[in-house]
């Protein structure tokens, strides 16, 4: 059985996280918490509501710089550069760590502006080039066949399965090389839902992905690495198949069972 | 272990190990009393024992279908999902002793009418109390979920095989001894090794129980008692029987 | 067990007095509030009116084209539009940007410091100061110093009523641009002017011309802040320098005067001011619409 299956191979770690505690004013969100994340695969946060894994997605990109009297301590090393580090440029460490959110957010205006608004930010392109890299995006993201013959209208006037992929090709886009992906198909259809699973399959061969989700089923499927999280702690970190088909943890056990509460 | 928040999904999975319960019942009685009719040539006995495995088939096939509608419905994960798994094959190991027990018993009948009953019956009845024991303690082990009894069983399993080993010379040599014997014999030599894959369910079973309380697999060879026994030069490959 | 019986369960009970005695509270108080909404409306109607009444008929081109007349004889408001309208577009060119400005602090990097507390409170006050307090304002440090009433100081005082309200509403408008947004444009590396400028602002635009309207609305209606400004001036003067004419204080003179011409332009006057409210207004709320049903 379990013996037969072949273990992960050995990635890099893209992303160490080391004693990571976070503090939304006084109180404690996460509590020491250390994983690594590695490279071309998929880690999945999961954990009933409040446990801490939106926050700790959050801290990977330092989206919690945007309110006050959010602080983190501890380290997380990105390709062993900590980016917690104040002297980090946050728009830099943002253009390289992406990430997609709940609901899918597309900015007013028009799907191909959508794209090449990002793409711009960072680099200036010729109109040839930067619209085929739309388009490259648009076929990363499964979205092309879809939005060709509609580069020109809003974002908005996407179905919501569509808009999410308009996020995440925005998100390859810029090329970044985490991405985050913060329930991203909480607001979807299960064909949508589907469609998005479809892409993270392909994306990790490029990037890194780490994905928070409420669905175990989901991260059963997606994931490579699964990572379980209650009131702020890590309780279990290891293969998604041995998370789903036989934890460690009696929490991670009553979790994954639904015996939770 | 606490229960689950979903009450209809604990009710399930009850069923589910009540109806194991029940087919585990139904196998160990067909098997014994397969043995009583073969050494009293007990014809109505065995009757009763086929007539009891469609007993047994339907409740394998419920089984598999509240299994599988469970997963479809539930999509159990760790624990349920082992235990769901087990008891498909544990109901599938239970179902194929039920049929071997039918085959022993269907040879009975068939022998009834020039019944020449060796010595060698008294070897054949030890195997089928040792399969008889290993099938109720494996059962015993799984409703207890207890580990160490189930390794226990694995290991026994040797036993069973060790045994065949010296039925199948003794019937061998009261084969030799009067060509007449043959026949009856041939339908002694298939009891024994329907006795013998008995064992080998039970050993599943085992296995099974394991992977279900700890999530890990036993490993692939099991201790063999076999390795000083008969072993004929043309003898083939044991799965051709 | 024994059948449950059908009346002992809820919902099938006998109406009963409660629920009559009820029934007949909520009858008497909705008459009373149909009564009041009708007192208020009867009133609107009456104003308006009597506005169209007495201002229609004085609508004719010399309105647009003559300059207010000495009393006793006919002419028209020209001088006074002209003025309205320069004072009016001086005051929101000017205010806007601030307003704006403010409003954009408020909500975007102000949202959690102090800072913005102190100033929403005083914006608030001055959305609600009466004008006239703004108008003496302006004329102690402007008309006072310089000496004499003026154009400029009337576009400021009217900026000054601009301010809060753009302020305000550019405020609330950001408010309502979804935070996940501002977080998806800033989680693409986007720094946070390009965040507001081309994502917030984008996604707020309906609102915030909204408020702008709104403005132009409010200000171009004001009398008691150009009194001590922009004064009044009977004759055409483009000069910004000068005292200045405006539809409101010539309404207001000409109303008040004994004469039946003066009175017959202050109601024409009125009914242009009350239409291009109303036009506003109404453009505003479908603005407003459009950007909720989004």
């Amino acid at each position: 059985m379990s013996a037969v299956v072949p273990s992960l191979p050995n990635l890099p770690v893209k992303v160490a996280i080391k004693n990571l505690s976070f503090f939304y004013g006084d109180t404690v969100a996460l509590k020491k918490v250390s994983l690594p994340l590695y490279a071309n695969s998929v880690t999945a946060f999961i954990g009933p509501s409040g446990c801490g894994k939106s926050t700790l997605l959050r801290v990977l990109n330092r989206m919690y710089d945007l309110y006050p009297r959010q602080r983190a301590e501890g380290e997380v090393l990105l390709d062993n550069v900590n980016i917690l580090d104040p002297a980090q440029d946050l728009n830099a460490l943002r253009s390289r760590v992406g990430m997609v959110f709940q609901k899918p957010t597309p900015f007013p205006m028009s799907i191909y502006d959508n794209i090449a608004f990002g793409i711009k930010l960072f680099e200036r392109l010729p109109k040839s080039e930067l619209d085929g890299r739309v388009e490259k995006a648009l076929r990363g993201a499964a979205l092309w066949n879809e939005v060709s013959g509609k580069l020109g209208a809003s974002g908005l006037s996407l179905s919501g399965g569509q808009q999410q992929r308009l996020c995440i090709a925005r998100t390859v886009a810029i090329s970044p090389e985490v991405i985050l992906l913060d329930e991203p198909c909480s607001a979807l259809d299960p064909i949508s839902t589907a469609r998005v699973e479809e892409l993270i399959d392909e994306l990790k061969l490029q990037f890194t992905i780490v994905i928070v989700t409420h669905s175990m089923q989901q991260a059963a499927r997606v994931s490579d690495r699964t990572a379980f999280m209650y009131l702020g702690e890590l309780i279990e970190f290891d293969e998604t198949k041995k998370v789903f088909t036989s934890p460690a943890k009696q929490q991670t056990q009553d979790y994954v069972t639904g015996r939770f509460g | 272990m606490a229960e689950h928040i979903v009450s209809a999904y604990n009710k399930e999975l009850e069923v589910l190990g009540r109806k194991i319960a029940e087919m585990g019942g139904i196998a160990e009685r067909m098997l014994s009393d397969a043995m009583d009719a073969l050494s009293a040539v007990d014809v109505d006995l065995a009757r009763s024992v086929i007539a009891m495995d469609i007993r047994l088939d339907i409740l394998q096939r419920e089984i598999e279908d509240s299994a599988i509608l469970t997963i479809a419905r539930r999509q159990p994960m760790a624990l349920d999902l082992r235990e769901i798994v087990a008891a498909i094959r544990v109901s599938g190991d239970l179902e194929r002793v039920g049929d071997l027990a039918k085959n022993i018993s269907a040879r009975v009948l068939k022998i009834a009418s020039e019944p020449r009953l060796p010595r060698a019956i008294i070897g054949l009845k030890h195997m089928n109390e040792i399969a008889a024991t290993q099938l109720k303690d494996v059962l015993d082990a799984y409703a207890q979920r207890d580990v160490e009894k189930v390794q226990a069983v694995w290991k026994r399993d040797a036993d069973l095989d060790a045994l065949e080993d010296s039925v199948f010379r003794d019937l061998l040599t009261f084969m030799m001894e009067d060509p007449r014997n043959i026949s009856f014999c041939a339908h002694l030599l298939f009891c024994s090794k329907n006795i013998e894959r008995v064992g080998d369910h039970t050993t599943n079973i085992a296995e099974t129980v394991f992977y279900l309380v700890t999530g890990e697999s036993l490993p692939m060879d099991r201790p063999k008692g076999r390795v000083n026994g008969l072993k004929l030069d043309n003898e083939a490959p044991e799965t051709t029987i | 067990m024994e059948p449950t019986k059908l009346s002992t369960l809820p919902g099938s009970r006998e109406p009963s007095a409660l629920q009559a005695a009820r029934k007949r509270r909520s009858a008497i108080w909705l008459f009373f509030c149909c009564l009041a909404t009708a007192f208020g409306l009867t009133w609107l109607v009456l104003i308006l009116g009597s506005l169209f009444w007495n201002g229609f008929s004085g609508l004719s081109g010399d309105v647009f084209t003559q300059m207010t007349p000495p009393p006793g004889s006919a002419g028209g408001l020209l001088n006074a539009v002209y003025g309205s309208v320069v004072m009016t577009g001086l005051g929101v060119l000017v205010g806007t940007p601030i307003g704006i400005l403010a409003g954009t602090y408020m909500a975007e990097y102000g949202r959690y410091a102090r800072l913005t507390v102190v100033v929403r409170f005083i914006n608030d006050i001055l959305l609600s100061a009466p004008s006239i307090i703004i108008g003496l304002f302006v004329y102690e440090i402007l008309v006072a110093p310089m000496g004499h009433f003026s154009g400029i100081a009337g576009a400021v005082a009217l900026a000054f009523i601009v301010v809060p309200i753009v302020a305000r509403t550019t405020e609330d408008m950001l408010l309502l641009v979804p935070n996940p947004l501002r977080e998806a444009a800033s989680a693409m590396g986007l720094p946070r002017a390009h965040v507001i400028l081309k994502v917030a602002y984008k996604a707020a635009r309906a609102g915030m011309i909204t408020g702008v309207l709104l403005a132009v609305a409010r200000v171009s209606g004001e009398t008691a802040p150009l009194l001590f400004t922009a004064l009044n001036n009977q004759f055409w003067s483009q000069d910004l320098n000068a005292p200045m004419a405006s539809l409101p204080t010539v309404i207001f003179q000409f109303a008040l005067s004994p004469y039946k011409e003066w009175q017959g332009l202050a109601w024409t006057g009125a009914l242009i001011i009350t239409l291009t409210v109303l036009t506003l207004s109404i453009t505003a709320r479908v603005l407003g619409a459009t950007r909720i049903s989004k």
